[in-house]
């Protein structure tokens, strides 16, 4: 597109673009670099020293011994969806930009795997053998663009992982590049328990801190035998968190099991899938369940008995797969419909014990009057991870500040009920403050410790997943 | 083109005052940067994100860049210009968005800064004059460049330009589009000058006026016949008004707004007379449906830009919404369709076409894979940026499936684009318009057998 060569003096661009094969797979220009100054978490913002463009592992390797042996700062990035900001270059990384390395590598019908390149795209997958009667079942709900690199590295959920577990559940094997630049391979061809350490639990969800993942065997399923989704609206908030707990106590585990509060309801109908919800509701739940055909209309008859003992005004089965796809496109993009009714939006993470639903949305409503900033849930109830979204103008002087602190405080509120402060978006840069409310100190240097063995020089993805050591290290003198 | 100070004019040229780095006349608006907040759903709906895997070359990283300008973070300069003429304006990010972010306005509003920030210059600027200013607009001249291809095309010249390799002398995207010229013939705005009516066949039960086009009537006039007949076929009364002109995409899409607004002016009120005004080129019933957008700072003509956008529709949803007869004869072909980018994304006009094309006997329709995506025509992208175009065009054609006759679609530029498609990737397809099939079986059952 642009003129031809590479237009800097800097030995180090230089270097990078001999490895990726020049200016097409390298840039390096205020001006492109400013489209990677963040990913999905729009609060911070920093300029990378460049961004590459490897096309296989060996580039990727040869790049990373290049940083390591000239102490360059340098992470990987996939689609830069995250919402936690772990893709984003606090230190002037140099972004190993994965997006090239998009190929279906095989599929394993026979043995119900796949095996994908990091850049692959989530939903791809599914798309690539859906028609053989398979799907790759996290999926998260930035799956039409997200990475499965990506994927591993947050260890990322989605609306069906009340049933199907996360992303770590779904990982047979990788191909890392360690920070060194040294290739290895872990995970044992799909060995339920292989022997020695989990190392893949352990790369699952590390954020990108222990190294880059170049290749990756998946689980595949096959596809449920039949589907049911439901659409219940309820008048008060506390009747749909109480369906939720009696569907869960009933012994009956959903598909999926959703909740989305009037606020949100309010931003997917002003934007660009709306199904046409009631807008004076407290709140709604949208709830699937799949499995062999036999049992689901028992299933689906039970369900819709719960949410009318628990006053629903209106509850519906999806008529087709049009119907349940359009309900599914409205929860899928809540996020990004944030946009249609506030110009920024935090989004949190937390996870509670599903009987506390009720008592932490309270909270939460608190939090929005103290702060003077509107706060929408949308949330996986199913497993209690709530997903407050604090809106907000950046532009306001102090708007940022204040909706930092407001989703700070609900995380200290699903901490104290015995939750979490995160359940699939990572900790990245925007929750590391937040880890101390779930670890003191010593359970911290515990972790940068196993870090330091991958990650001694701390060049890759540094200041990511754990608190500023400050307090840790003098509580390592002391 | 380096960029030397003498080439930036000092603005602001007149009010509204300026916006960051944005100094110019027609300021982008910021309310449509404001609905974006990064989460990155539109990536892989994007051709050149697809192609280059780089963020600056998708619709958020575009929409953050043109952000910074106004932040003043960023200048108006070749690195930022890049970017932003290298979107294919295609809108297929527009259809992902969560929040309705009009991002191809964006574009189109910030490529007018560009554009009088840093004029074109040297040759860019003579072709560029010579046919977005020169040629469009005019069509007496427009007419005049058509009866030279079909001099060169009738005379001989082609065969032997073809024959003694003269050809290879163009640049070869050049060379490739002369290759799929069709055949040229007779414009309907001539040839319907001095008939104020072209009446309906039976009873009339509407009075419609047809947006002839510019490449539509010099390059497949055929199609504009075929629509005038399919239309009075159905009832209609078609009016052809002399003084409409170029709707002026190509003009908004280089960034002239300002010529755009002349020519949207004398469209609006070239029809002001009419109810209903027929598009079959789906780029400029996009844009004559958009005319609002260029009078954002003006009350009066806005109001008129309103009122004349709710009167234009596409020929394939006016069929489908005011019903159209079912031809009897069998047409026995097996086709797929491609969906004009500013008919599905630009107008939200996916199944209308779709439905006309399936009722027409014998028609077997086959799914394509992808059918929104976008097939580099893009207007005249194909000749601004051919590498790039070519590249999106060899993932479309990868999507048309093999056992198919022919490839329908709505809009002239994508026609000559697949067409090119097909020549460069060795298929067998034809390429036709929608309304074209619709007529071919009319005449048949006619008994005119006549596939032009």
């Amino acid at each position: 597109m642009r003129g031809k060569g590479i237009h800097t003096n800097d030995p180090h661009i230089q270097a990078l673009a001999r490895i990726v094969g020049g200016e097409k797979s390298i840039l390096y220009k205020k001006e492109d670099l400013l489209a990677y100054d963040c990913d999905g978490f729009t609060v911070h913002r920093h300029l990378p020293k460049a961004v590459v463009f490897p096309k296989n592992t060996e580039e990727v390797a040869a790049i990373v011994k290049y940083c390591h042996e000239h102490d360059l700062p340098f992470l990987a990035r996939g689609a830069g969806t995250g919402l936690s900001g772990g893709a984003i270059p606090l230190n002037g990384e140099v972004i190993i930009s994965l997006v090239r390395m998009k190929r279906l590598i095989s599929v394993d019908l026979e043995n119900r795997r796949a095996v994908v390149e990091p850049g692959f795209v989530n939903l791809k997958l599914t798309n690539s053998i859906s028609d053989r009667g398979y799907y790759y079942a996290p999926d998260p709900s930035s799956q039409y663009c997200c990475t499965i690199g990506g994927n591993v590295a947050e260890n990322a959920g989605g609306a069906h992982c009340l049933k199907y577990g996360v992303t770590t559940n779904h990982i047979l094997g990788l191909e890392v590049v360690l920070p060194n630049g040294e290739i290895v391979e872990i995970g044992e061809n799909g060995i339920p328990d292989p022997p020695g350490y989990d190392l893949l639990g352990l790369l699952t969800g590390s954020e990108g801190t222990l190294g880059i993942v170049t290749k990756i065997t998946v689980r595949i399923l096959k596809n449920p035998e039949a589907k049911q989704t439901v659409l219940a609206y309820f008048d008060r908030v506390a009747d749909a968190s109480q369906a939720v707990s009696d569907i869960i106590s009933a012994g009956m585990v959903p598909a999926a099991l959703e909740m989305m509060d009037q606020t949100a309801i309010e931003a997917v109908e002003a934007a660009a899938f709306p199904v046409g919800h009631p807008k004076d509701i407290e709140a709604l739940l949208l709830i699937e369940v799949d499995g062999i055909s036999a049992g689901i209309a028992e299933q689906i008859e039970a369900i819709l008995h719960i949410c009318r003992q628990r006053n629903v005004r209106e509850v519906k089965v999806a008529q087709n797969e049009q119907e349940r796809a359009r309900w599914w496109a409205n929860r899928k993009t809540g996020f990004g419909a944030m946009g249609a009714i506030s110009p920024d939006y935090l989004v949190q993470d937390g996870v509670i014990p599903r009987s506390k639903l009720p008592e932490v949305l309270q909270q939460i409503q608190q939090i929005s009057q103290k702060y003077g900033l509107r706060i929408a849930n949308i949330f996986h109830a199913g497993d209690g991870n709530l997903h407050p979204l604090v809106l907000f103008d950046a532009e306001k002087p102090g708007e940022t500040e204040k909706a930092l602190a407001a989703g700070s405080e609900c995380l200290q509120a699903c901490a104290a009920v015995g939750g979490s402060i995160t359940g699939e978006h990572g900790v990245g840069i925007e929750k590391k403050e937040e880890m101390r409310f779930i670890f003191n100190d010593e359970e911290i240097i515990a972790q940068t410790n196993i870090r330091d063995v991958f990650n001694p020089k701390n060049l890759l993805n540094a200041g990511k997943l754990f608190p500023t050591p400050g307090r840790c290290v003098e509580v390592k003198k002391g | 083109m380096s960029l030397r100070e003498s080439d930036i004019k000092q603005g602001p040229v007149c009010t509204p005052g300026s916006l960051g780095n944005y100094l110019w006349n027609d300021l982008p608006d910021p309310n449509k940067w404001a609905d974006c907040v990064h989460c990155g759903m539109c990536l892989e709906s994007c051709p050149t994100y697809e192609q280059t895997g780089q963020e600056q070359h998708s619709p958020r990283g575009r929409v953050h860049l043109m952000k910074s300008v106004a932040e003043g973070k960023l200048e108006i300069n070749e690195d930022f210009i890049d970017p932003i003429f290298a979107c294919l304006d295609c809108r297929a990010c527009t259809t992902a968005c969560p929040a309705d972010v009009d991002v191809g306005g964006l574009i189109e509003e910030v490529r007018g800064q560009i554009r009088q920030a840093i004029p074109l210059t040297g040759w860019k600027a003579f072709v560029s004059k010579f046919f977005l200013q020169g040629v469009f607009p005019h069509p007496t001249r427009l007419h005049a460049l058509g009866n030279l291809l079909k001099l060169y095309q009738k005379s001989g010249l082609q065969k032997l330009a073809r024959k003694t390799k003269l050809i290879h002398i163009m640049p070869q995207h050049l060379a490739d589009m002369e290759a799929i010229l069709p055949e040229i013939s007779e414009p309907v705005r001539k040839k319907y000058k001095h008939v104020n009516v072209i009446k309906a066949k039976g009873e009339t039960k509407h009075t419609v006026a047809l947006l002839t086009g510019c490449v539509m009537d010099v390059m497949f006039s055929d199609i504009n016949e075929a629509t005038i007949r399919v239309l009075t076929r159905n009832g209609n009364d078609v009016v052809i008004p002399q003084n409409q002109t170029c709707c002026g995409a190509l003009h908004v899409h280089a960034g002239d707004r300002e010529t755009g607004r002349e020519l949207a002016k004398q469209n609006i009120e070239a029809f002001q007379h009419v109810d209903r005004v027929i598009v079959n080129a789906a780029g400029c019933g996009c844009m004559l449906k958009e005319y609002p957008e260029l009078f954002r700072n003006d009350p009066v003509w806005h109001e008129k830009a309103e009122e004349f956008s709710r009167k234009v529709e596409d020929i394939s949803k006016y069929l489908y919404d005011t019903g159209y007869e079912i031809p009897k004869a069998q047409l026995n072909t097996r086709i797929t369709y491609h969906d004009a980018c500013h008919l599905a994304h630009g107008q939200g006009i996916r199944q209308e076409p779709r439905a006309i094309l399936s009722s027409i006997p014998g028609v077997e329709m086959v799914y394509m894979p992808n059918a929104d995506r976008c097939c580099g025509s893009a207007g005249i992208y194909n000749i601004t940026h051919p590498e790039m175009a070519g590249a999106v065009l060899k993932s479309k054609m990868e999507n048309v499936p093999e056992d198919v006759e022919l490839i329908s679609m709505g809009n002239p530029g994508c026609m000559l684009q697949m067409a090119m498609g097909v020549l460069k990737h060795g298929r067998n397809q034809k390429v036709v318009h929608t309304v074209q099939l619709l007529d071919w079986a009319y005449q048949k059952e006619e008994g005119k057998e006549d596939r032009t």
